[in-house]
């Protein structure tokens, strides 16, 4: 039962990222879109997509799915945190701007078409190794694709992420954006900005740390595979 | 009692040594004995247990003061060794743990150009800052004080990582109640409120305190089994020591209406509510009233009326 469930669960996201995938590569590449063009096309599955992902802090809670509680908690808030708590409040400067060296192609420049392709490919293969392990059978391209892909998706998914910031960060100070001043009657203060740089501060020790747990679990798993596959 | 051969091994079944131990040597003795083999750390950081029964992850730990005998060894038995860690003393972090909020809080009343040097204006602070200052110290000076002269101790060490766990988290908390506290924006609430709301919040420490007497008083020293406590709020709460505790804070908060102050108190009172339904549990097991024990009576856990 709780299989079926999973089964349906990880193949509805994989189909839902799939279509954020296949429009931003029909509208970034085959048409030559900008950021905002991206973000007009993907809007409505993006944020259905990346917000279900709660569900899996509670998969995990309840003992459903086998991944540590900690590591998905930090993944999915992380997550979150980027897309209602910077792109979607500031979304112009978000869409507007983008790190990169000058001279080069705008798709090699940081901003949100490669945070799209990033997370959109990220989840793609996650989601259909997740999808397909429920279902019996993983082929082996899957498993590789979901042990291997992350070498190069997390940097480019956490640099996009944290170009994202970079971009809003100027509206978020200067418009004191979700924060409360003193005085009031509970003698208390949020700085949102502040906020901000403490979550991109807790980003510095994470990133390693996620890095190192997806690279052990791949040495043990496609040497696992490869045991398996010579006897 | 007939010496026999006694087999310390690791968890994973390694033998670490062996030893002729006789059934009245105190398990403390065994523990210095090991050390000196120059394989195994001080007796401190040793954890000894039986080998765990079938089906189960852990086996009974020996206590220090126990002798062997009590454990039914015999002639190549083995136990199980399991290294601690660096373990510091009970007493020395909790000295640390509360010199530094003593410290830390007041820093912000006296220096604030130093903490909010974006403010300019020469900072006035109400007299229910200073009290609030004044109750801050007293009570980590309590707490210093109880810690050395009224506290005994079930355990002589804990892991040196509780050092900076347990520091982190009182003295971060200081810094974040005493920053709001002590905010050259700060409004001071309502003359009766902050007056009343100290005046029972010393009461509360008072109460504490004589709970602390009750509890160190229960055990005479070297005795180490559980007894039930009684009088004053014993008789109706389990842990009246950490009801006491969490009101004072709950009117500490009241008194000085500042919201990081409540959020104090809340996470206070969430891990001693985790410690106080152990310990509910603990003697309620114990003192079940059969074989002529006792039956431990109808009391709340920390508060009343809810839990």
């Amino acid at each position: 039962m709780g299989s079926a469930y999973l089964a349906a669960y990880n193949l509805s996201l994989f189909a839902a990222w799939g279509l954020i995938l296949g429009l931003t590569v029909r509208v970034a590449i085959m048409e030559g879109g900008s950021s905002a063009d991206v973000y007009k096309a993907v809007d409505l599955p993006l944020k259905v997509a990346q917000s279900a992902a709660f569900l899996e802090i509670v998969h995990s809670a309840l003992g459903i799915v086998r991944s540590p509680l900690f590591i998905t908690t930090t993944q999915v808030f992380s997550r979150l945190w980027i897309l209602w708590g910077i792109v979607v409040p500031v979304l112009q400067p978000c869409l507007a701007g983008s790190v990169g060296i000058p001279g080069t192609p705008p798709l090699a420049h940081l901003g949100f078409t490669t945070l799209m392709l990033a997370w959109a490919s990220s989840e793609v293969i996650r989601y259909s190794f997740f999808g397909l392990k429920e279902l019996g059978a993983v082929p082996y391209v899957s498993m590789w694709l979901r042990y291997s892909g992350f070498i190069v998706l997390y940097p480019v998914g956490v640099a996009s992420e944290l170009t994202m910031v970079w971009l809003a960060m100027p509206t978020i100070s200067k418009t004191r954006m979700w924060s409360i001043h003193m005085p009031n009657a509970a003698n208390f203060a949020v700085d949102y900005t502040i906020v901000c740089w403490i979550v991109v501060l807790l980003y510095l020790p994470g990133l390693p740390k996620l890095y190192m747990y997806m690279l052990t679990q791949r040495g043990k798993v496609l040497a696992g595979d490869a045991k398996s596959k010579q006897q | 009692m007939a010496p026999f051969k006694l087999a310390i091994q690791s968890r994973s079944g390694r033998v670490i040594a062996s030893l002729d131990v006789s059934g009245d040597e105190a398990v403390m003795e065994v523990k210095k004995r090991l050390h000196a083999t120059g394989k195994v750390p001080h007796p401190c950081r040793q954890r000894l247990t039986l080998l765990p029964p079938p089906g189960e992850k852990r086996g009974r730990v020996l206590d220090d003061d126990k002798p062997l005998s009590e454990y039914g060894l015999a002639d190549g038995s083995a136990i199980l060794f399991k290294d601690l860690g660096p373990q510091i003393g009970y007493a020395t972090v909790f000295f640390w743990e509360y010199f530094g909020p003593m410290v830390v809080y007041p820093l912000f009343l006296l220096f604030p150009q130093i903490f909010y040097p974006w403010n300019k204006a020469p900072v006035q602070h109400s007299l229910v800052q200073q009290v609030a200052c004044a109750y801050w110290v007293f009570h980590y000076a309590k707490r210093i004080a109880e810690t050395y002269l009224v506290h005994r101790f079930g355990h002589a060490t804990m892991p040196i990582f509780n050092l900076f766990k347990n520091c982190s988290y009182y003295w971060g908390f200081a810094a974040f109640v005493s920053y709001f506290a002590n905010h050259p924006l700060y409004s001071p609430p309502a003359d009766l409120q902050w007056k009343l709301a100290f005046a029972l919040a010393m009461a509360c420490q008072i109460s504490n305190f004589y709970c602390h007497i009750i509890l160190a008083n229960l055990r005479a020293p070297g005795d180490k089994g559980y007894k039930i406590p009684r009088g004053f709020l014993f008789n109706y709460i389990t842990c009246a020591n950490y009801s006491a505790e969490i009101w004072g804070w709950a009117l500490f908060a009241i008194g000085t209406q500042c919201l990081p102050a409540l959020l104090f108190m809340l996470a206070g009172a969430g891990q001693m509510a985790i410690w106080a339904a152990a310990k509910h549990a603990r003697l309620r097991k114990i003192f079940d009233g059969k074989d002529g024990r006792e039956k431990y009576p109808r009391r709340w856990i920390m508060l009343p009326p809810f839990f």
